[in-house]
């Protein structure tokens, strides 16, 4: 009976202006869509190759010690052709820095905005998923009473001696019948094209997740289907029941997402960027004077090297502890040395007592955007946005995960740094033979003057050093299905329990519907 | 068999549509209801068919009240509305093959729905015809072959002659007489006493929901039956 209902509707549909227009514009915008993301993803991946290879010649380049800072490029992920997530607002680029802890790439990131605050108007294909599924399912299910009332058919049904709750039921099926071909249809020309252009290819894993990415899409799908069943249900005309699905879409679609962002942002203020770098040059600047006037002089009396001029021969340096030199006598090395096996803890140091502050902004950050999720919970689309934002695995969990596993690795380099006491090794400054240093300025200069200096005074002659051994980072997502579905499983359930609910309150709405 | 039974109905907005209606239908029997508009006749079929709600009194189709189990009771009655509406997307066949297995038979061919659709009178090449291109009178043939298919032992028809020419009005009034042979008990409401004269068993004649008359075929066809009708007509007018 259901099924009979079901399938008259579906071939009504399927010769309906409504389908034609639907699937025609599905066949326009999403092959749009899809192609700005593939060019998009194709500009971030040569990007991130460009860039990894020049991160991994800056490694393989480095003599000293203090010059081993690994650059680690955060890879595009294939699934934001589908969803953008957030990763169109950060960086990618992340220095493993010992007076710093990496709380974001660097790159893109505006300091004002929060970037894991979703902005809902990317151009993806979620995002128009979102937009064109829910206005057509509203479009389909605006008219399933209302329509057959009118057209007094609904007389002729119901005098048969089906029941309404079967009624409704074929009818609803009969739109999620129609729509299922436009969904998949919208799924698999985006998958067609990504695989086609040979950008690149789906893990196992990231199939699975593309599955349930499709399964969600039903669901959210879903919910405007029944709610413009409840609608129709509701009232007499299809003119009234397609204004208020179309205020309703409206509402859910774009104003409660643009809402919950304004309001996550406003009601969680967000320590300005300028006051934290403040604190953080604070921080730096007493580094600096202790460095000066303290462990400076200390070593300099140590070393009975006090009001003499310490001279270099060749010498580079950072302000991030990087500092190299060649030709140096082996004194003023040894002051170096002894700088840098003090002041390197003291600067590791400093990096915690920089998180602290970074990290309450960062948290912060967190904040808003819980209250943002929180919010959205208002907004199937919204639900649905995150959902797939997770699946697509570029939510903030996303690159989190990330930072972690970046911060971690920190934690590891400077641990072996420890182990094998490279802080106070004479490689940590010079990558000079030691036989070839000379012992005192005096010898240095009396070489000098020869004009016959070794090659080994000057630092890019000096060895490389050999990265055996040393940790590399190394990331892989630990957050499998299981995972992503329980972060999204509130989402999960409120959507079904919305469904479920509009299903109850359309079986009562249509039980007392005046089908004259 | 049809019965209504000390029948009312109140709408919301006060209006009393029927005030304690009795009828009785037999098998075999067909019943003309006569009436104004706005006597109450489509209110009389609505609550057959369980459109609306009684607000006294029952209504029992082959003894089942169809107010308390519609499902049940609607097994058995088949219903023509006062302008047959169809899916005008479809074709005459594909209409007649989605109602009838909405009424339960699901074990029809092309051929049985062709061999009713002449028996009702539609020309042969509207079979295949999207409903949106028929005329009024062929919506109501198709609407009448959906009704004959469900084969139930009770006919509701609501004014099945309004629109329809000469011919089909008598057309219909055979098949009717062939139903009526069949043993089905027929409810027809209808302005048109010429038709109902000639085919009806016995006549009623409504009037502000209320059943003011009944005669039967030979109480009737010995008075002058227009007469009758537009005395309590003028009644209801000098009343007014
Ligand atoms: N939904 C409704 N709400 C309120 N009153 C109604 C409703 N439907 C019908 N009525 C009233 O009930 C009375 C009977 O109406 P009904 O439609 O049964 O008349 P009818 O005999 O079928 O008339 P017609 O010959 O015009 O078809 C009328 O006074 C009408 O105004
Ligand atoms: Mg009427």
């Amino acid at each position: 009976m259901i099924w009979h209902i079901a399938k008259k509707d579906f071939l009504l549909n399927l010769i309906s202006a409504r389908f034609i227009v639907g699937t025609v514009l599905c066949l326009l915008i999403i092959p749009f869509t899809i192609l700005i993301n593939l060019d998009d993803y194709g500009t971030r991946l040569d990007e991130y190759h460009i860039k990894t290879v020049e991160a991994k010649n800056q490694l393989e380049q480095t003599r000293v010690y203090s010059g081993l800072r690994p650059v680690i490029i955060r890879p595009p992920n294939p699934l934001s052709l589908f969803s953008n997530g957030i990763d169109g607002n950060v960086g990618t680029r992340v220095k493993v820095d010992f007076g710093n802890i990496p709380a974001l790439p660097e790159g893109k990131a505006s300091q004002r905005d929060n970037p894991f605050l979703n902005s809902f108007m990317s151009i993806d294909f979620i995002g128009i998923i979102s937009i064109l599924i829910s206005l057509l399912a509203l479009i389909f299910s605006y008219d399933v009473f209302t329509r057959e009332r009118e057209d007094g058919t609904m007389k002729l049904s119901l005098s048969k001696g089906i029941s309404r709750p079967a009624f409704m039921s074929g009818k609803i099926l009969g739109i999620i019948l129609t729509l299922m071909p436009i969904l998949l249809l919208c799924y698999l020309l985006s998958i067609i094209i990504i695989l086609v252009s040979g950008h690149t290819s789906f893990a196992p894993d990231q199939w699975v997740n593309l599955v349930f990415l499709f399964v969600f899409s039903i669901l959210y799908m879903l919910v405007f289907i029944l709610a413009g069943a409840f609608i129709s249900s509701m009232v007499k005309q299809s003119s009234t029941s397609i204004i208020i699905s179309l205020l309703c879409w409206i509402w859910f679609v774009f104003l409660t997402p643009a809402l919950a962002k304004n309001f996550a942002e406003s009601l969680i203020t967000i320590e300005k960027q300028d006051n934290i770098n403040y604190s953080l040059i604070e921080i730096n600047r007493e580094f600096w004077d202790n460095l000066h006037n303290e462990v400076s002089p200390r070593i300099e009396k140590e070393l009975g090297m006090y009001d003499r001029d310490r001279s270099y021969w060749h010498a580079s340096g950072g302000q991030d502890g990087f500092f190299e030199t060649s030709g140096t006598a082996r004194d003023v090395m040894e002051y170096e040395r002894r700088m840098k096996a003090e002041t390197e803890p003291i600067r590791i140091d400093d990096a915690d007592k920089k998180w602290i502050i970074v990290k309450n902004r960062l948290d912060d950050l967190y904040r808003q955007k819980r209250l943002q999720k929180n919010l959205l919970m208002l907004s199937p689309t919204g639900m649905f946005e995150m959902i797939a934002s997770s699946l697509c695995q570029n939510d903030e969990k996303a690159l989190d995960e990330f930072m972690e596993d970046v911060r971690e690795y920190r934690e590891t380099l400077i641990r072996h740094f420890e182990t094998n006491e490279w802080f106070s090794d004479l490689r940590y400054i010079t990558a000079q033979p030691e036989d070839e240093i000379a012992s005192t300025n005096e010898e240095k200069n009396r070489i000098a003057a020869t004009g016959q200096v070794p090659d080994s005074w000057s630092n890019q002659n000096n060895p490389v050093l050999d990265l055996e051994g040393v940790p590399m980072f190394s990331h892989a997502s630990t957050r499998l299905l299981p995972v992503l579905l329980h972060q999204s499983l509130l989402f999960i359930i409120l959507l079904l329990v919305i469904c479920s609910v509009l299903t109850i309150l359309i079986a009562w709405s249509f039980n007392k519907y005046d089908v004259r | 068999m049809l019965q209504a039974i000390d029948l009312s109905k109140r709408y919301e907005d006060g209006v009393l549509a029927l005030d304690a209606l009795n009828i009785e239908i037999k098998e075999g029997e067909i019943f003309c209801l006569l009436g104004a508009n706005g006597a109450g006749k489509t209110t009389t079929i609505n609550l057959f068919l369980d459109f609306i709600q009684p607000s006294n009194g029952q209504v029992l189709i082959n003894g089942i009240d169809a107010s308390k189990k519609p499902l049940e009771a609607k097994k058995h009655v088949s219903y023509v509305s006062e302008n047959v509406m169809l899916y005008g997307n479809f074709t005459a066949r594909q209409n007649i093959d989605y109602f009838a297995r909405l009424g339960g038979k699901t074990n029809l061919t092309k051929e049985d729905y062709y061999m009713h659709m002449r028996e009702v009178g539609l020309q042969e090449i509207a079979f295949e015809k999207k409903l949106k291109t028929f005329s009024k009178g062929m919506r109501q043939k198709v609407g009448l072959t959906i009704a004959m298919i469900k084969d139930a032992p009770n006919i509701l028809l609501d004014e099945p002659t309004s629109g329809l020419d000469p011919k089909a009005a008598s057309e219909l009034m055979q098949i009717l007489q062939q139903l009526k042979e069949q043993g089905k008990s027929i409810l027809m409401c209808t302005h048109d006493i010429f038709r109902a004269k000639s085919i009806a068993d016995k006549v009623g004649i409504m009037k502000e929901g209320r059943l003011v008359m009944v005669r039967n075929r030979k109480e009737f066809l010995d008075d002058d039956l227009e007469k009758i009708y537009m005395d309590y007509m003028q009644e209801m007018v000098s009343a007014g």
